[in-house]
């Protein structure tokens, strides 16, 4: 009969009630957004960091991956070193530069990784296959679309241009062998991955001059070996590389992102303020406009406790419908959201900002249920607490 | 058990109104036996609905004391008097005041319910009453869909749902033509022949006339008390 | 490091003249001097990779802060805590192995006028490399903030429309409350129009009051977000500004909102008869119960 009489009520001002729960349905979306978004940085950061199983980077010491053009000198030396220790498994180095691409006329530039295509971690072949021998690279989908080549196409690529001399440095003709997804790659990068003994040996600078550097190690531990231990050992063995755990990324990615999270936490704040308060006043205005209704119930013997949870029930039905209509427009607008974060530059493509998890759900439910609760408690203890004979009084002069 | 119903001891009530005290009444001593019907007239502001209102345990007495069926209403908590209401006092108002949102069945179920009686009962009573109201056909109607005197059917039979011993009515033809006032007598009276005390506070002549007893009010006190059958 | 040794050297290059040597010596950021605990008159070395030796290959150079210095406010680089530390051109050059080259020379030129015949004839003339407006690379650099701008505007039009559906449903809350009080105006003779007027007027007045309230909060929030981030990426810039135009454009928004709001909910109220308002019974009652009701 509660939930009977709460129904009622609600159904009697249908489109009191409807707007309310639209009003509470895009303060939801929002809420679950921004909830998306508080977490979902974080979570597809890692998934993205771990994705191809290397738990440790290691950097130049004092920096982070990528972060400079810092190189790590003797490659080969820091290889063996690192093969030696401890619960290493695998060693993945990789080179960063950039690559001129000549095509008739044209000339196309390319970020170029230079990899040990049997332990890569850079990439997924998508199409084709890995680099085989020293002159054959794969390239990005955006890389093959802006020169026009194919698989199986040759390309003239130099590492160096002397904009005096008008001249390419570091020339060599490679095959396209595959088309790869490179995981760390900002949207619309064009990129290409050959084998890092070419892309060390193209590098501009006299022939005497020692190529023998990476930008970058990646790291495997063994399973069951714990990733603290190892990093610690990698920084006794190499003083001069700086090991990064998948956690301090993380941490370095909080800090650059923390505008965001801080922006989540206060429109997430919002949005709840907001539904709680369209709830809270159209309940009080419902109570207000029953307060007869409601003093009549407690003289024909309903308790107060069941007046005010038939109140509350009314307040939670209208914030859980309209959190269930919010989830499908939440997820619509964090698409659209992510579509416009997506191209914040030098984020991989593959970053999500709004990630959709079903905790997320329940814990932007959870807080509409409890502010619904809460906005219905109030106005309905007010109602319910009201003396009958004062209040009959009133409501029949009024 | 007593055949007395209720009894009113040295009632009096005092409230404070725009810096005023008010003593709306003062001194009021009432036994009423059981079955009986008995009408509280008096010109408007005499105290009678506040008196009505304290016999029924919607209102605090400043002092004195009133019991039904052995239990002293003034002193029990508001919990326990909601809870004492719920079972022994069925009330009528004036402006009937039914939840327009339920249909007249759910109206007089409505009481039932909060007794935890189960759901079947309470539809074969509310169905039974909606006929011995004469409104067997408008069960599912609402409050909005039916007339004035139908709304007061409804309020009569709610007030009846859990077979209270005692029947309070504040003003119940207030607000009724001169017809549909002359069926509610009848069903009011119906309803005392029946087993049911009826208290009830009004202005209407006809109604106070169908009373066995009537109880005159001025100024907060008692005038006159005397039995008409 | 590396890269920000670079640029800070570029900035200063057309300007700078050359250091007494010896001791050489660089300026340093204020908050690299904050965070390492370095003073002016302090010995540094500087090298090119990490962990470099003066003297071995690649080697560093042993430097006297001579001056702290506070970098420009900007927004571009709010995000990197990077440290920034000025050196002369030469040093820097021969510290890094860069031989004479420079990533760019910035060149100054007078008025607009200046600026496109420098551009035109620096390209004509231009031997391998090109010349470009500063306004047109900060356009390609400030990416970062279109993208959070965009952001932002699908937020605020999301916003909107919570406003708008928020500001209808009080509207027709209130004028639910007034409908006896309507019947009766209407009863007394008063026109439908009139009474539309009412309550659009109460609406406009709720939309304004509420817009000054929010555009209080808004400052105070303000206020707020710039303390915050101003510690957080120590900056002075300011992360949140209400000005004029947004205090316009704010209340002016709540203002079509409510009017908007004020009317729907009115035409509510004016298409039911005074009866229907008094009774409110025109949602519940069916017609055959309206035949025989009454």
């Amino acid at each position: 009969m509660l939930l009977r009489l709460a129904w009622a009520t609600l159904t009697r001002h249908r489109s009191r009630t409807l707007l309310a729960i639209l009003g509470v349905a895009v303060s939801a979306a929002m809420l679950l957004d921004m909830v998306m978004l508080s977490s979902g940085m974080r979570a597809s950061f890692r998934t993205l960091l771990l994705s191809r199983g290397f738990q440790l980077r290691l950097a130049p010491k004092g920096t982070l991956p990528f972060d400079t053009d810092a190189t790590i000198p003797d490659a080969s030396g820091v290889m063996r070193v690192l093969r030696t220790i401890p619960g290493v498994t695998t060693v993945s180095p990789v080179l960063g530069g950039q690559l001129h691409i000549v095509r008739g006329a044209r000339t196309i530039a390319a970020t170029a990784l230079g990899v040990d295509p049997a332990v890569q971690g850079d990439y997924e072949i998508t199409q084709g296959r890995a680099p085989a021998s020293p002159l054959e690279l794969v390239a990005s989908d955006d890389f093959l679309r802006a020169s026009g080549a194919r698989i199986g196409d040759t390309l003239s690529a130099a590492s160096g241009y002397d904009a005096q001399l008008r001249s390419f440095s570091g020339q060599r003709v490679l095959t396209i062998v595959g088309r790869a997804h490179f995981l760390y790659m900002p949207a619309e990068q064009r990129a290409v991955a050959i084998p890092l003994a070419t892309l060390q040996q193209m590098q501009p600078g006299p022939a005497t001059q020692n190529r023998d550097h990476v930008s970058l190690f990646m790291v495997k531990a063994r399973e069951g070996e714990p990733v603290d231990s190892v990093l610690r050992r990698i920084e006794t063995a190499l003083p001069r590389v700086s090991a990064i755990s998948t956690e301090t990324a993380m941490r370095q990615v909080d800090e650059r992102l923390s505008y965001f999270r801080q922006l989540a936490l206060i429109l997430g704040a919002v949005s709840l303020a907001v539904g709680f308060l369209l709830v809270t006043t159209l309940v009080t205005v419902s109570v207000n406009e029953r307060l007869g209704e409601i003093v009549v119930m407690r003289a024909i013997g309903v308790a107060r406790g069941r007046i005010v949870l038939q109140i509350v029930i009314e307040g939670i039905a209208i914030m859980v419908s309209g959190a269930l209509g919010g989830l499908g427009l939440g997820l619509v607008t964090a698409r659209y959201l992510n579509s416009i974060l997506a191209s914040f530059p030098g984020l991989p493509a593959a970053i999500d900002f709004f990630l959709f998890e079903p905790h997320d759900a329940w814990f932007a439910l959870g807080l509409l249920t409890v502010a619904g609760i809460l906005a219905g408690i109030y106005p309905s203890w007010r109602g319910a607490s009201l003396p009958i004979a004062v209040t009959l009084r009133e409501e029949a002069v009024g | 058990m007593s055949d007395v119903v209720m009894k009113a001891s040295d009632l009096r009530r005092e409230y404070h109104m725009g810096g005023e005290l008010v003593r709306a009444v003062r001194g009021v001593t009432l036994e009423i036996a059981r079955g009986d019907y008995v009408a509280i007239v008096g010109p408007s502001g005499c105290g009678k609905s506040t008196l009505l209102n304290l016999l029924g345990g919607i209102d605090r007495p400043t002092t004195g004391s009133v019991t039904i069926e052995g239990s002293r209403i003034d002193q029990l908590s508001d919990a326990a008097a909601t809870r004492f209401r719920l079972h022994h006092i069925g009330f009528v108002f004036q402006r009937f005041y039914l939840m327009p949102a339920l249909t007249a069945i759910e109206n007089i179920e409505l009481p039932m319910a909060e007794a935890k009686i189960p759901r079947d009962k309470r539809v074969r009573r509310g169905r039974e009453l909606l006929a011995y109201v004469g409104l067997e056909a408008r069960y599912g109607h609402r409050p909005a869909q039916l007339s004035g005197g139908e709304q007061q059917r409804v309020a009569i039979a709610r007030a009846l749902a859990n077979k209270p011993q005692l029947l309070l009515a504040d003003e119940p033809t207030g607000e009724l033509d001169a017809k549909t006032g002359t069926e509610m007598i009848e069903l009011l009276a119906q309803v005392n022949r029946d087993g049911t005390t009826i208290v009830v506070v009004t202005h209407d002549e006809d109604l106070a006339g169908a009373a066995h007893r009537v109880v005159h009010m001025r100024d907060g006190v008692v005038v006159d008390d005397r039995r008409q059958r | 490091m590396l890269a920000a040794l670079l640029i800070a050297a570029f900035s200063q290059s057309i300007d700078s003249t050359p250091p007494p040597r010896p001791p050489r010596t660089v300026a340093i950021d204020e908050r690299l001097a904050a965070d390492a605990g370095i003073h002016v008159g302090d010995r540094l070395l500087l090298t090119p990779t990490p962990g470099g030796d003066v003297g071995s290959a690649g080697s560093g150079d042993s430097v006297i802060v001579s001056a702290l210095v506070r970098r420009r406010a900007d927004p571009s680089e709010v995000a990197r805590a990077e440290y920034r530390v000025r050196m002369h051109l030469d040093e820097l050059q021969a510290l890094i192995g860069y031989g004479d080259r420079v990533d760019r020379f910035a060149v100054s030129a007078r008025g607009t006028a200046g600026t496109d015949s420098a551009l035109r004839r620096i390209n004509d003339a231009a031997f391998g490399f090109r010349a470009y407006r500063s306004r047109d690379i900060a356009v390609e650099t400030s990416r970062t903030f279109l993208v959070v701008s965009r952001f932002h505007r699908a937020i605020g039009v999301i916003t909107i429309v919570a406003s708008a559906i928020f500001l209808l449903c009080i509207m027709l809350l209130k004028v639910d409350e007034r409908r006896r009080d309507v019947a009766a105006l209407r009863l007394m003779g008063i026109s439908a129009r009139s009474i539309v007027r009412s309550v659009m007027v109460e609406a406009a007045l709720v939309a304004v009051v509420g817009s000054a309230v929010g555009v209080g909060l808004g400052w105070l929030s303000s206020q707020i977000i710039n303390w915050h981030y101003r510690g957080v990426y120590r900056t002075p810039l300011a992360f949140a500004v209400v000005t004029p135009g947004i205090v316009l454009l704010a209340v002016s928004l709540s203002l079509a909102l409510g009017l908007i709001a004020g009317f729907v909910a009115a035409q509510r109220l004016v298409h039911m008869s005074p009866l229907e308002l008094l009774s409110g019974r025109r949602e519940e009652r069916s017609p055959a119960a309206a035949a025989t009701a009454g």
